[in-house]
C-alpha cells in the first residue's frame, strides 16, 4: 500500500486539507473520513492542498463527488489548489475544472472564502 | 503363558484323585500307609504344581477396574471367615497333638470334610495368589515379574521341603524343618519375598478419591479379619493334616495375603490426605486433553473461544471466567466468550485498566485479594463479585493476540497449579486461535479472489468478440486486464452500411461493483446508437440515463465517435476520455485531439451539455487513429515512473504506419517491456482505426 497523509489545517472560516503521496482506491477511505468529520463538525468551507499530492485515481476523484452536492447544499464548498501539471492533467481531462474551482495558488483560494456567507459552527 | 482350559485340570484332579484313592485304601486297611506316603504326597504335590498356571491366568483385579477384583476378593475372604466360623475345626486342631493313623482321620466322614477343606484352601490361596499377581503387576516395572516368580518358587521350595517331615506331625503346624537352621533361614528369605513384593502397590493410584476412601473403610474390616483368618488356619490347618506340602502351601499363601493387604493398607492411608490433590491433577490433565482435542479440530474462532473459557473455568472450579480478543486496532478488546457474566458486564467489556494490568508483562498474573490490590477500583466498577483472578496472556509474535481470565467470590481462591494449569491452556489456545483467523483471513481472500474472478468474466463477456469488418477501415483492438478488475470498455455498433460507431470507456473504480456499470452501459450504448447520429446527441442522453443510476462518486470517462466510411470522416466527443491520437500517413507529426468535455455521471445534464465539444476529424488512406485508456499513460515501471503520454505518442509517432495487428503488438511489447516486473494496476486499451 502506497503512502498516504493528511494535514489538517484549521482557519478562522474554512478549514485546508493538504493531502500528501498517494490517492489511489487504498488510501481513499482515509479521505473520505477526513471529509465526513468536517461534515460533521459543519466544517463546510474546505480548500483541498495538492501540493505534495503525486497520484490520484478515479477512487480518490470520486470522494470528492460524493461529498459535493451535500457540501454545496450547506452552503459550503470545496476548493482545489496547488496541483501540479501532471496532476492537474487527469482533473483537465475529466473536465473536473467546470465542476470545481481550481487554483494555482492558495492565497488566490484562501481569498474567495473570505467572501462566502458566515459559517455555521460555532466556535 | 498358555491359557489354561478345563482339559489341563483334569490332569492335577487325576492326581489328587489317585491321592485320595491311596488314603482310602489305607483307611480300608487294604494298603500299608508307610510305604505309599511317598507315594500319596507325590501325587499330591503334582497336582499342586501343575495347578500353578492358575495364578498366572487369574482374571481379578487384572483389569483398570481394580475395584470390582478387590471386592471379589473381600467376598472371598469374608465368605471364608464365615465358613471358617460355622464348621468346626477344633477336632482337626487337637489331632495336631496326636500321632497315629486312626486318631489322625477320626472317621470318615471327618476325611472327606479333611479333604474338602484341604482341596477349598489350596485353590483359596492359588486363586489369591492369582489376584495378587495381577496388583503387583499393575504398573510392572524392571524386576516385578522376576520378583514374584522367585517368591513362588521359593514358596514352592519351602512347601516341598516339608515331605522331609512326611511322618512328624508336630512339624506340619510350624515353620520348622528338619534342619533348624535351614528351616529358619527359608522362612527369613520367604518372607523378606513377600514383603518385597507388597511394596507393589502402585494401583492405588489409579483410584480416585472416592474409591480410596471405601477402600479405606472395607480394610478396617477386611485387614484384621484376614490376620484372624491366617491365625486360626495356622494353628488349625486342615490341609497340613492331609499333606505337609498343601498344608505349607496354603498357610503360606494365607501369610501372604495377610502381609500385602497390610502393606497396601498403610500405603492407602498415606495416601488419603493427598487424594483430592491427585484428583485435581487428574483431572487437569484430562480438561488439557480435551481441550487439545477440542480446539485441534476447530476453525470458528468464537466457538474456540467458548470450549477454552469453559474448560479454564471447570479445571479451576472458578465462578466465572471470560476470554478478551485484541481487535484489528490493539486498543479495542473484544469479549470472544464468557461463563457467567451478567449482560451488563458483557455488554461493558473489559475495562481497558483491566487489560492493561493483565497483558502489560507478556506473563500470567494472579491476584488472590482483589480488595487490597490495584485491581480493586476497576474491578468493583465492573465486576464487584470478584476476589480472586488470573489473568493469562494468549501470547503470539511477542505480543499479546488476547487474554484468558477466571475468577472467584473468594479470596485465595486460586493456586499456583491454577496458573500452570491456565498457561498450559493459553498455550494450546493461541495455536489454536492463529489458525483459526488463518483460515478466516484465507477464506476472506478466497471469497474475494471469487469475485473478482466473477467480476472479469463479466467484464470480458461485454467486449466484442470480433472486430467489424467495414470495407475502408481496419480495425484493432485489445483489452489487457490488469491483476484487479479494471473497467476498462471498447465496443463497436453498425448504425448502417458505411457508418460505425465506435467507444472506449473507463469506469471508475475496481471490482464486481464496476463491471456491472459496464454491463449497464453497454446497455444504454447498444440502445442510443443506431438513433443517434450525433455523437453529442448520444452521450448526453446516455449522461441522463447514466446520472441517475449510479452512485454520486462513481463516474465514466468515455469516448464515442462516428466513422463515416463514405464521407472519410470521424466525428467525435471525448467525455472525459484520453485524448484521440491522429497519425496522417503522410509522416507528419500524431496530433492528439482534445476536444472539451466531462465525463459521464459527474452533472445531471446543463453543465455537461454545455462543456461537451463534437470535433470532426476527415482522413486519408493509411492515416491511423488510435484510441486508448489512461491504463497505457499511468502504466508504472518498479521505480514508480510512468509511461507517460509524451513516450506513448513517440512510439505511436514511430510505428503507426505498421498494419494495425503489428502495431498493437508493438505497444503493448514496448509498454510491458517499461513496466517490467512490477504489477499492473489498471487495464490496458487500445483500439486502433486505420484507413485502408
Amino acid at each position: 500500500m502506497e503512502n498516504f497523509k493528511i494535514v489538517r489545517l484549521d482557519g478562522t472560516n474554512l478549514t485546508t486539507l493538504k493531502i500528501i503521496g498517494f490517492l489511489d482506491a487504498h488510501t481513499a477511505p482515509t479521505l473520505e473520513e477526513a471529509i465526513q468529520k468536517l461534515l460533521d463538525e459543519e466544517q463546510v468551507n474546505i480548500l483541498v492542498d495538492f501540493k505534495d499530492l503525486n497520484y490520484i485515481s478515479s477512487a480518490g476523484l470520486g470522494v470528492f463527488m460524493g461529498f459535493i452536492e451535500e457540501i454545496r447544499g450547506k452552503n459550503g464548498d470545496i476548493k482545489m489548489c496547488s496541483m501540479s501539471p501532471k496532476i492537474y492533467r487527469v482533473f483537465d481531462l475529466l473536465g473536473f475544472p467546470t465542476i470545481y474551482q481550481i487554483y494555482e495558488r492558495q492565497e488566490e483560494a484562501l481569498a474567495t472564502f473570505t467572501q462566502k456567507s458566515a459559517p455555521t459552527s460555532n466556535e | 503363558m498358555r491359557k489354561i482350559g478345563p482339559l489341563s485340570l483334569i490332569l492335577p484332579l487325576a492326581l489328587f484323585l489317585g491321592g485320595i484313592l491311596i488314603d482310602l485304601n489305607v483307611l480300608g486297611g487294604l494298603l500299608d500307609s508307610r510305604a505309599l506316603a511317598y507315594f500319596r504326597e507325590g501325587f499330591i504335590t503334582l497336582a499342586l504344581i501343575l495347578c500353578l498356571p492358575i495364578i498366572y491366568q487369574q482374571r481379578w483385579a487384572s483389569d483398570r477396574n481394580i475395584l470390582r477384583g478387590l471386592r471379589s476378593l473381600f467376598y472371598l475372604i469374608l465368605g471364608t471367615f464365615l465358613l471358617l466360623l460355622i464348621s468346626n475345626l477344633e477336632p482337626f486342631a487337637d489331632q495336631s497333638l496326636s500321632t497315629g493313623r486312626n486318631v489322625l482321620y477320626g472317621s470318615l466322614v471327618n476325611y472327606f470334610i479333611l479333604t474338602a477343606w484341604a482341596l477349598f484352601s489350596s485353590l483359596f490361596v492359588l486363586v489369591i495368589l492369582g489376584t495378587l499377581r495381577n496388583l503387583i503387576f499393575i504398573k510392572q516395572r524392571k524386576n516385578t515379574a522376576l520378583h514374584f516368580l522367585i517368591l513362588i518358587l521359593v514358596l514352592i521350595l519351602y512347601a516341598l521341603l516339608s515331605i522331609t517331615n512326611l511322618n512328624d506331625l508336630d512339624f506340619r503346624f510350624s515353620y520348622r524343618l528338619s534342619s533348624e537352621n535351614l528351616g529358619y533361614i527359608l522362612l527369613f528369605i520367604v518372607i523378606n519375598l513377600m514383603v518385597l513384593n507388597s511394596f507393589r502397590v502402585a494401583w492405588i493410584n489409579y483410584l480416585n478419591r472416592k474409591q480410596k476412601l471405601t477402600l479405606f473403610f472395607g480394610g478396617l474390616i477386611l485387614v484384621p479379619l484376614q490376620w484372624l483368618l491366617y491365625i486360626k488356619f495356622h494353628t488349625a490347618n486342615p490341609a497340613a493334616l492331609f499333606s505337609p506340602v498343601l498344608g505349607r502351601f496354603v498357610d503360606l499363601g494365607f501369610l501372604f495375603l495377610s502381609i500385602y493387604i497390610s502393606m497396601a493398607y498403610i500405603a492407602l492411608v498415606f495416601h488419603l490426605p493427598t487424594a483430592h490433590l491427585f484428583d485435581r491433577q487428574i483431572k487437569q490433565l484430562s480438561s488439557l486433553h480435551t481441550l487439545s482435542r477440542a480446539i485441534s479440530s476447530e476453525f470458528n474462532l468464537d466457538r474456540l473461544a467458548e470450549t477454552t473459557v469453559e474448560l479454564a473455568v471447570q479445571v479451576t472450579e472458578a465462578d466465572s471466567g471470560w476470554l478478551a480478543l485484541a481487535g484489528e486496532e490493539s486498543a479495542s478488546w473484544r469479549l470472544a466468550a464468557a461463563r457467567n457474566l451478567s449482560a451488563a458486564e458483557m455488554e461493558r467489556g473489559v475495562p481497558e485498566a483491566i487489560a492493561r494490568w493483565a497483558t502489560s508483562q507478556l506473563r500470567p498474573r494472579l491476584v488472590n485479594h482483589v480488595s487490597r490490590s490495584e485491581l480493586n477500583v476497576p474491578m468493583s466498577l465492573w465486576k464487584d463479585d470478584v476476589q480472586s483472578v488470573i489473568a493469562v496472556p494468549l501470547e503470539s509474535g511477542g505480543e499479546a493476540i488476547g487474554c484468558l481470565y477466571v475468577a472467584k467470590k473468594l479470596e485465595y481462591g486460586f493456586e499456583q497449579d491454577d496458573l500452570d494449569m491456565l498457561r498450559a491452556f493459553s498455550e494450546q489456545a493461541v495455536v489454536a486461535i492463529s489458525n483459526a483467523r488463518l483460515v478466516e483471513s484465507s477464506l476472506v481472500r478466497e471469497r474475494l479472489e471469487q469475485e473478482l474472478r466473477i467480476a472479469h468474466d463479466a467484464q470480458m463477456k461485454l467486449l466484442p468478440k470480433k472486430m467489424p469488418q467495414v470495407p475502408g477501415i481496419t480495425l484493432e483492438a485489445v483489452c489487457r486486464t490488469a491483476n484487479e478488475v479494471g473497467g476498462d470498455y471498447y465496443d463497436f455498433f453498425r448504425i448502417d452500411a458505411t457508418r460505425l460507431g465506435l467507444v472506449i470507456g473507463d469506469v471508475s473504480g475496481k471490482g464486481a461493483s464496476a463491471a456491472f456499470i459496464m454491463a449497464e452501459l453497454k446497455g444504454i450504448m447498444e440502445a442510443l446508437a443506431p438513433k443517434h447520429h450525433s455523437p453529442k446527441e448520444l452521450l448526453i442522453a446516455a449522461n441522463e440515463t447514466l446520472y441517475g443510476n449510479i452512485d454520486r462518486n462513481i463516474f465514466v470517462s468515455l469516448a464515442y465517435g462516428i466513422v463515416d466510411t463514405g464521407a472519410m470522416e470521424i466525428t467525435f466527443c471525448r467525455a472525459g476520455q484520453c485524448p484521440v491520437l491522429f497519425a496522417p500517413a503522410a509522416g507528419e507529426k500524431v496530433q492528439t485531439l482534445e476536444p472539451k468535455g466531462m465525463g459521464l455521471g459527474l452533472d445531471q445534464g446543463a453543465s455537461f451539455a454545455q462543456a461537451l465539444e463534437e470535433y470532426r476529424q476527415p482522413y486519408r488512406a493509411g492515416d491511423t487513429f488510435l484510441f486508448y485508456t489512461d491504463g497505457a499513460v499511468e502504466a508504472r515501471n518498479a521505480r514508480g515512473e510512468e509511461f507517460t503520454e509524451t513516450r506513448l505518442v513517440s512510439l505511436f509517432q514511430r510505428y503507426h504506419a505498421l498494419p494495425p495487428r503489428r502495431l498493437l503488438s508493438q505497444l503493448i511489447e514496448e509498454i510491458g517491456g517499461f513496466v517490467g516486473s512490477a504489477r499492473s494496476h489498471d487495464d490496458l486499451t487500445f483500439v486502433i482505426l486505420q484507413a485502408v
